[in-house]
């Protein structure tokens, strides 16, 4: 069946394609240059007797290997959709990329004929490379691991039963409903966003409680995590007893915890009685059943000061805005002047920070006549004898100091992930995994390395115990598009774990994760990729007898796919992997493919290009999932592009094997781009790490081209984004000018 | 134990800015949209953004003691540009009539006077001190044959309740400005940099053009307006100031018979003369009459008319208005009255005169009217420190 490798070209004349190329030439190039037994041209393949005509072929068992030269592959997917398990298909973009950004004038033909065979020849290659995919089908496990017992966590769990899957939730404290449960009041969820409402917690709680599908452990930490997706096996310390169990997919919700009020001596907290955080605010109104009194002498307080950003977006403490304490403050001063008519809340902020519908409620708490807002600092906090406050304040609205006389004065300290140890400052974390960095001694020395601490999940992973971290302690994750996937497929972090957010989001958060988590199930069931390639059944296959035991594929996957065994043989988990390929660009050996994606199948697909004795010509490697629909963009608006670029989509640029560089350039190539996402903090990788990673080894890349004697500058990363499409044929003709200047690759005509 | 540098916030002031019409003003967070648009706020410390959040924080000692909600004219062009809906055109005018009656001496008439919610009071006294007067006197009653207002309320009467208690309105007035002029002085670190004199000059060439009038953009109307009051006040004053050069010394008595042997005497013994001087007199008194009607008239029409932005006019600025408008209206019907003989309503519509003008001058220290010597002196004020816009 698919063994016999029974290629057929179908070439589209439909969108102008017929009119601007010479299609019988094209043909030529798939029948006479490589024999393909089927090669077909079809007026309109899209519609329903074009579609036929390949349907025909499969059913007959004429084709296996289905190229088809028309529109982008991002396009038609469902059209041109042939039992993936069964045919390879390969589609050659004419439309977009050749036909849509090249003039139609008469002299213009000759490059676009030759860019349309060209790429024919590596859609060709290409689908003679590749194998249908051989899915990892297993057995999965459905149940969904919650880890915390505050409003996220149990939004998680019920959200999970409610879906039919069951759910085991870990809580390490001795109850349940976390920080929302300490709350006296909560801010408002509904308009007119005004008034305070009762906390919702205590129904959550019970909710979970009573469900029979969610089993609740409290006092309970994670010993180990061991597996992947649809197969984790995790071990509990249950109040001192070990106990094993299975789980598919994890939901990380384990919350925050407040910034150390300690670290703030200057604001007279630790000195002064009546200096509290909002946390032990709120626990003054609880216990007061709404009345706020001083803690010094229990007498009711009246005039209450707010710090804002007690630490927050200050890079010597927590270094981000908090996002809730504006509407915490606001709610308190509520509680003060309800308290008392006369009092007088004093809110003093950096910026007041009420996002989206909330502004009503900040609006609400304005009118009041005795909430006093401004923007400034507190310069000093002194104590008179019966414990009432002098709050110095530099007032910046009214543009001068002065002095406050409080009963009180609440710090609103800000939101820290609970990844982050106590231990350690959150503004001074190690990068990418929490933990220490220590001396070792290998056998080249002592090395610094880091060794990253274990926190919550305790996972028996290669790449370390917990979630990669971003930036202060919050999980990696591509914030923008995939937001619960996290960097270890199969755990989704949500709440104020992944970054700070009140109960009301947490809860949309929870729910979020939760869909992925039994989604992740599902796919992982059916031996696929979980988000970007969910259609993917390929997966990493390693020719172990080749493998140098170099780590470079466990130490460079971005999702800690791999473990390995002493000796450092990799050990691979596949429904870890998200199939991006940058183990594959990594291994210096080259034993790692996929099915459809191989090193061997890009050094031929680069081969197959027929290089141009004359003229500068560029090669270029392009992420498909920004760069290379951004040269679709392109076409659509056509705008025209150099005709000498021949470019390779790649899974990710992550995945760029070295051994392609050398490949081009020997084959007489005279300039080499890289046109991958923008990386760094504000990354757009869809794997986190790839445009990195490539990056990185272009640093290498140097060495092969002194091997080649050639200048570096010949090969060039661009970062780009889709939005900027419209800069691509700039940058091509720039970077053509650059090779022009470079002068002519030696190797030409070899 | 009351420490002088600590801050306590005036909540009694907040409450009553708010009860007196500037509910708005907790709305502002503090942008300055308002400072930015505003034609008249000069570059330094522009208004009115620091009299919003000093009104917010209920700090009434310094407002009080602001010059600059004095150079605001109300065009509201800063509450059109409000992103939140703050008002602080309103907001400065119920701030500027707080000033008013926080300045006001006696304090006691500032709350009579001043507080729209005492209007009737305010207008009993001087009812209640003429039906005395004329009971007294014994002119109690409405007198025969032809309509002359003096027959019914001589003229010296009224004079000897004016001019002793117009006076003592000054006097009063003097003492409130005093201490406003200290106030100001007291304010800021800035110390004045131009003379007194030629600030003054400058101020009132302002005033007569209306020049700072007429740069606001939102309700270039209101300058006509305005100056149809403002000339008719000063049209009327100016015939008032003749009335008393004829009576006194001239001796020729209301209603001015131009068959007056001592006139005719005094003007070489032409009757012509006396009779061009009274026409003169009494056109140009008609005139200034007719522009305070129409001037009044048109103010509150503007305030009524649909504005690119909707504001509110206190019940403080309502009075006054109304009651420009009712000086004007009762005077030209009394005397409407009088040359149609219709005795009875025109002696009554000239009492009503007689009662409206009473609030007009002798309230002056207290009412919204003040806000002419307030203005002046802020403007005045404001120049010698050289932070006015260039006009």
């Amino acid at each position: 069946m698919a063994d016999e490798k029974k290629i057929g070209v179908y070439i589209c004349s439909d969108c102008g394609i017929g009119e601007a190329l010479d299609v019988p030439e094209l043909e030529k190039v798939a029948t006479s240059e490589f024999k393909v037994p089927v090669c077909k041209t079809h007026p309109f393949l899209c519609s329903r007797e074009g579609v036929q005509v390949i349907k025909d072929d499969i059913n007959n068992g004429e084709v296996n290997k289905i190229v088809i030269a028309a529109c982008s592959p991002r396009v038609n997917n469902d059209v041109f959709d042939f039992d993936p398990l069964k045919n390879v298909i390969e589609r050659v973009n004419f439309r977009e990329q050749i036909v849509w950004t090249q003039p139609s004038d008469e002299a213009s033909r000759e490059g676009s004929q030759m860019m349309a065979a060209d790429y024919l020849r590596m859609g060709i290659t290409r689908a003679e490379k590749a194998e249908v995919p051989e899915p990892k089908i297993t057995d999965v496990n459905r149940t969904v691991l919650v880890v915390g017992g505050g409003v996220t966590g149990l939004t998680a769990a019920l959200e999970a039963s409610q879906t039919g899957y069951k759910a085991v939730l870990i809580e390490k404290s001795s109850e349940l409903g976390g920080w929302a449960k300490k709350m006296y009041r909560v801010f408002p969820s509904k308009p007119p966003f005004a008034e305070l409402e009762e906390p919702t917690i205590g129904a959550k709680i019970d909710a979970a409680r009573n469900d029979s599908n969610v089993t609740i452990h409290t006092d309970t930490t994670i010993s180990s995590i061991e597996g992947g997706p649809g197969a984790y096996k995790v071990t509990i310390d249950r109040n001192g007893t070990a106990e094993t169990f299975d789980a598919g997919s994890i939901v990380l919700a384990a919350g925050w915890r407040p910034y150390d009020a300690d670290k703030l001596p200057h604001l007279g907290y630790g000195k002064y009685k009546n200096v509290v955080t909002n946390l032990q605010m709120e626990e003054i109104v609880t216990k007061g059943s709404g009345k706020v009194t001083r803690p010094s002498d229990g007498k009711p307080a009246k005039n209450v000061v707010f710090m804002q950003c007690a630490g927050q977006r200050d890079k010597e403490h927590v270094p981000y805005c908090s996002a809730v304490c504006c509407n915490v403050s606001l709610k308190q001063a509520k509680y003060v002047r309800e308290s008392n008519p006369d009092a007088g809340a004093f809110i003093v902020y950096k910026d007041m920070r009420t996002m989206g519908l909330y502004e009503n409620f900040y609006r609400s708490a304005q009118d009041d006549e005795g909430i006093f807002l401004t923007k400034g600092e507190i310069l000093g906090v002194e104590e008179t004898a019966d414990g009432t406050l002098h709050v110095e304040v530099d007032n910046v609205l009214l543009g001068r100091k002065m002095k406050i006389e409080a009963d009180m004065l609440v710090l609103a300290t800000g939101m820290v992930s609970s990844m982050v140890p106590e231990d350690k400052s959150v503004n001074n974390l190690t990068p990418e995994y929490i933990g220490n960095i220590v001396k070792k001694k290998t056998e080249d020395g002592e090395i610094e390395a880091l060794e990253p601490d274990s926190l919550i999940l305790n996972l028996k992973y290669r790449q370390g115990p917990e979630m990669p971290h971003h930036k202060w302690g919050f999980p990696d994750s591509h914030f923008i598009c995939f937001p619960y996937e996290t960097r270890r497929t199969g755990i989704y972090t949500a709440g104020a774990v992944r970054h700070p957010m009140d109960a009301v989001q947490s809860t949309a958060d929870a729910t979020g994760a939760t869909l992925k988590a039994i989604q992740c199930m599902a796919l992982t069931a059916q031996g696929r990729a979980v988000h970007p390639r969910t259609w993917d059944r390929t997966y990493p296959e390693i020719r172990m007898e080749s493998c140098t035991q170099c780590r470079r594929c466990t130490v460079e996957c971005p999702f800690g796919a791999y473990d390995e065994t002493a000796d450092g043989t990799p050990l691979e988990y596949p429904s870890r992997c998200r199939r991006c390929g940058v183990c594959m660009g990594a291994c210096p050996q080259r034993v790692i493919s996929f099915k459809d994606y191989s090193v061997d199948m890009i050094s031929s697909v680069l081969k197959s290009i027929e290089v141009p004795d004359e003229g500068t010509f560029i090669l270029g490697f392009v992420c498909e999932n920004d760069a290379y629909p951004a040269f679709d963009m392109v076409g659509l608006n056509r705008m025209s592009l150099n005709p000498n670029i021949r470019l390779i989509p790649l899974r990710c640029l992550g995945g760029l094997n070295l051994v392609w560089i050398a490949d081009a350039l020997s084959r007489g190539i005279d300039g080499i781009m890289l046109l991958g996402c923008k990386y760094g903090d504000d990354y757009q990788c869809h794997y986190v790490k790839g445009s990195q990673m490539a990056n990185e080894r272009l640093g290498k890349v140097q060495e092969t081209l002194d091997r080649l004697m050639l200048e570096s500058e010949r090969v060039e990363q661009v970062q780009l984004s889709i939005n900027e499409w419209e800069k691509l044929p700039g940058i091509i003709a720039d970077f053509t000018r650059k090779i022009d200047d470079i002068g002519e690759n030696p190797y030409k005509g070899f | 134990m009351a420490d002088k540098t600590v801050f306590t916030p005036d909540m009694k002031f907040v409450r009553e800015l708010r009860e007196a019409g500037a509910d708005t003003m907790k709305k502002c967070y503090q942008c300055a949209t308002c400072s930015v648009v505003c034609p008249l706020s000069p570059d330094d410390k522009p208004f009115p953004r620091k009299e919003m959040v000093m009104a917010q924080w209920g700090l009434k000692d310094e407002l009080v003691k602001s010059a600059d909600i004095w150079l605001c004219h109300n065009c509201n062009d800063c509450s059109k540009y409000c992103p939140r809906g703050a008002k602080p055109g309103d907001v400065l005018s119920i701030l500027r009539k707080s000033v008013i009656q926080e300045n006001a001496f006696p304090k006691f008439m500032g709350k009579i006077a001043g507080d729209p919610k005492n209007i009737w009071q305010a207008l009993a006294i001087p009812v209640v001190l003429y039906i005395i007067v004329l009971a007294v006197t014994g002119h109690l009653g409405i007198p025969e044959g032809e309509v002359v207002f003096s027959k019914f309320f001589p003229v010296h009467y009224i004079d000897q309740i004016f001019v002793p208690l117009s006076a003592l309105a000054v006097l009063m007035f003097a003492i409130s400005i005093s201490r406003f002029w200290k106030n100001l002085g007291g304010s800021s670190e800035m110390k004045p940099k131009a003379a007194f004199l030629p600030s003054f000059i400058e101020t009132l060439k302002e005033i007569m053009t209306h020049a700072k009038f007429r740069k606001c953009d939102e309700s270039k109307d209101r300058a006509v307006a305005h100056m149809l009051v403002f000339y008719g006040f000063i049209g009327l004053a100016i015939t008032t100031a003749w009335a008393v050069f004829n009576l006194y010394v001239l001796q020729w008595e209301s209603p001015y018979p131009a068959n007056d042997p001592d006139i005719v005497a005094l003007f070489g013994g032409s009757e012509t003369v006396p009779m061009i001087i009274r026409v003169v007199f009494k056109i140009f008194a008609n005139i200034s009459a007719v522009a305070l009607l129409a001037g009044g008239g048109l103010v509150i029409a503007n305030r009524l008319k649909e504005r690119g932005v909707e504001t509110v006019t206190s019940t403080f600025d309502w009075v006054f208005a109304g009651m420009v408008l009712l000086v004007g209206a009762t005077g030209m019907l009394a005397q409407m009255f009088r040359v149609l003989d219709f005795a009875t309503i025109a002696y009554l519509t000239y009492f009503m005169h007689l009662v409206f003008v009473f609030y007009i001058i002798i309230y002056i220290p207290y009412s919204k009217l003040a806000h002419f010597v307030y203005r002046t002196v802020a403007i005045t004020y404001t120049k010698m420190l050289q932070r006015d816009v260039e006009m």
